[in-house]
């Protein structure tokens, strides 16, 4: 036996190239098909696990999609804003606690969250290194976000700036970093938090500046004093960092329930007020809509399934395709080599022996595509999850 | 017995690693086993105490000689009240400080939410205008609600309401404290009326303007100047208050804390009595809310059993 199995990796070593190829595309008929399979189920319960830990998910009318993507794995958000009154809203109903959620920001490529604490308690997060956001203008970073913006603790970060034509509203905010979050594995891990407050301040709806009030008539930054209204010109001094010294000097423009967020995380008491409250959102005319992400994130899956399915039954197809072409190559490759089989046979080699031969080459082809096929399924198995969270994110 | 010193040893130390994991949701009030409610003033912290004690544990940050309305907490405060069950705050722009801080609304009850149509607005709104976003005001009301009786009982009602819905084994317990509270406040109010009532034309003026609801609730002539009780007025400020006397007749100035001699000694000589009326917003240096209220109720008999001011000065 053990001349036959010289003979065959003699051959298949001579003949390297061909091989190669051989072994390449049957690897490849056998690992697109596996390898999809098991990304898209690890896809699959990356975001089935964090839609189902969020119960309930509010957002302006328009693509229940584009909410889930933004809210749960902050994807850019395309859907537009809601006024903050929507939380209140949900907390006046006694059913449920609102958690506001805004997410128009980024710092470098990281999504700015800006939320309040219940937040961090609803995910159960928890502090690696430093402490929770406790004052105006300070951040926390989830363990990615760190590595990726090569910060840490007592560290800066700089929120990027708003559009080009923002030209009276978001300013860079250079915030302290408090903390680090733990690794969690979702897309927690990937974001800056921030206080709702901050965001609204990155937003423009908030900002401390030098005081107006107090100033006196001959002050050159006032153009005009009537009474208790002060008309001050663009040279007043606005803060970009929050300090403790200039904290008070921050306040809001108008209401903060008319200021805007982009999603909020609906915490029911009860399975009961759940349903209670989804009936007030669907019966109701309201300017926003309620989705269950759970629901959205399997109408998705089955979308992704649906394409999965296609592209196995075209991988099979093509796997069809290929092993007859394989078995082509091999029945051309025996013709070919009708005289090396005819000298063999011409020196005492049995016809039973040639054909053991034969099929101990095409068995180490095999063999060798299955290892390769199922050594590609397992790197996708190992980091499949971080693959599909670095698309999600 | 090594390996049982060794096992709880290493309980120990998985039981210390643990701890330090989970800030945002451990409760402060694991100590006594009590659920830890934190104010922001005296008199809601004495509420809180007498509708659910002993079943919470009440805190309240502010320093003593702090005046809780000015003061701002900083990061360790507002880390130690993110641990509490409850934050109980006053509102009508009571806490200043609450747009500066990052805490859970969820845990937050605004004892005044309710009140609305009786908070007063204050007249010191500034509306300023620069570069590019326009004009914009900077308001609030009057916060010490405490002192009308009325607005103090409705706001112990607001605790009680949420006490008893986050913790409704013991709402009977907080029920049956808040009506003994809501009586004796009742109490305190039907004397405050017969007090003002013996001499209903009375004018004062207050040292500082913090007493709108009392003015409010007891329909008092007053008017209030801005003067600590510590400091020595300026010139300007005699001047403002010559000219108030001018117009409004005063023989008392009622006082948040016991002013310098010289200045209630130079008030005397232009025929102005000082007495004081202790807001309370603090912790008091003895006894409790209403014991330093029955104080201010003698002080304020005192004040409306004396004579008329002269007629002229």
């Amino acid at each position: 036996m053990r001349d036959v199995i010289f003979m065959a990796w003699r051959y298949l070593r001579f003949y390297r190239g061909k091989t190669a190829v051989l072994v390449a595309s049957i690897s490849l008929i056998l690992f697109l098909p596996a390898g999809l399979h098991v990304l898209v189920e690890q896809g699959a319960e990356v975001l089935t696990a964090r839609a189902e830990t969020t119960p309930l998910l509010i957002g302006a009318k328009g693509s229940a999609v584009d909410l889930t993507l933004s809210a749960l794995y902050f994807r850019p958000p395309h859907v537009e804003s809601m006024r903050h009154r929507e939380v209140t809203r949900v907390d006046r109903s006694g059913l449920a606690h609102g958690i506001p959620m805004h997410l128009r920001f980024t710092a470098g490529r990281q999504r700015i969250v800006g939320t309040t604490i219940d937040y961090a308690e609803f995910r159960g997060l928890t502090v690696d290194r430093g402490r929770w956001l406790a004052m105006l203008g300070e951040c926390m970073l989830g363990s990615e976000a760190a590595r990726a913006l090569g910060v840490d603790l007592d560290d800066h970060v700089l929120s990027s700036a708003g559009s080009a034509f923002d030209v009276a509203g978001s300013f860079p905010l250079k915030m302290p970093v408090v903390g680090v979050l733990a690794p969690t594995g979702t897309s927690d891990d990937e974001i800056v938090l921030v206080d709702i407050k901050t965001a609204w301040v990155i937003a423009g709806l908030a900002h401390g500046h030098e005081d107006v009030n107090s100033a006196g008539k001959d002050d050159g930054r006032v153009l005009q004093r009537e009474g208790r209204n002060v008309v001050a010109n663009a040279s007043v001094l606005s803060y970009t960092e929050i300090t403790v010294e200039n904290m008070d000097s921050f306040h809001f423009h108008g209401n903060p329930d008319g200021f805007p967020i982009d999603a909020v995380l609906a915490v029911p008491a009860s399975f009961k007020a759940s349903v209670l409250l989804r009936g007030r959102y669907e019966e109701g005319d309201v300017p926003v809509q309620m989705i269950v992400p759970s629901v959205v994130v399997n109408e998705l899956l089955e979308t992704m399934f649906s394409v999965r399915d296609w592209v196995v039954l075209g991988g099979l197809a093509v796997g069809v395709a290929s092993a007859m072409t394989a078995a082509l190559v091999f029945a051309l490759s025996i013709r070919v080599r009708r005289r090396e089989i005819e000298t063999i046979q011409k020196i005492g080699g049995a016809r039973k022996r040639l054909v053991t031969i034969l099929g101990a080459e095409i068995t180490f082809v095999i063999v060798m595509a299955v290892v390769i096929a199922g050594v590609l399924t397992a790197v996708v198995s190992r980091f499949g999850e971080l693959a599909a969270r670095l698309v999600g994110a | 017995m090594k390996i049982l010193l060794f096992i709880a040893a290493m309980l120990v130390i998985l039981a210390g690693c643990s701890d330090g994991r989970n800030e945002a949701t451990e409760s402060a009030s694991a100590g006594a086993g009590k659920p830890l409610v934190y104010t922001t003033n005296y008199p809601l912290q004495y509420f809180v105490d007498r509708i659910a004690a002993p079943v919470v544990e009440v805190r309240f940050l502010a320093p003593g000689d702090e005046d809780p309305a000015y003061w701002r907490p900083d990061a360790e405060s507002v880390l130690a009240m993110q641990k509490a069950d409850l934050l109980v705050l006053n509102g009508a722009s009571y806490e200043g400080w609450l747009k500066n801080v990052s805490l859970s609304p969820q845990r937050m009850v605004v004892t005044t939410d309710g009140l609305g149509d009786f908070l007063i607005p204050l007249e010191t709104e500034t509306t300023h205008s620069h570069g590019l976003e326009g004009e914009h005001e900077h308001h609030g009301t009057a916060f010490t609600t405490w002192l009308d009786p009325t607005l103090a009982a409705a706001q112990a009602a607001s605790i009680e309401g949420v006490l008893a819905a986050r913790w409704p084994r013991h709402a009977d317990r907080f029920a049956t404290q808040l009506a003994e509270l809501t009586r004796e406040l009742t109490a305190l109010d039907a004397e405050a009326q017969a007090i003002v009532a013996g001499n209903p034309g009375l004018t004062v003026i207050f040292s500082h303007p913090i007493y709108q609801y009392f003015i409010q609730r007891y329909g008092l002539s007053a008017r209030s100047v801005h003067w600590e009780p510590d400091q020595m007025p300026d010139e300007t400020q005699w001047r403002e208050l010559r000219a108030i006397l001018g117009e409004f007749r005063a023989a008392w100035m009622i006082w948040e804390a016991p002013p310098l001699p010289q200045v209630s000694g130079r008030l005397a000589s232009m025929g102005v009595r000082s007495a004081v009326f202790d807001p309370c917003a603090n912790t008091p240096g003895s006894g409790d809310y209403f014991s330093v209220m029955r104080e201010n109720l003698e002080t304020l008999r005192r004040v409306f059993a004396a004579d008329r001011p002269p007629a002229g000065r």
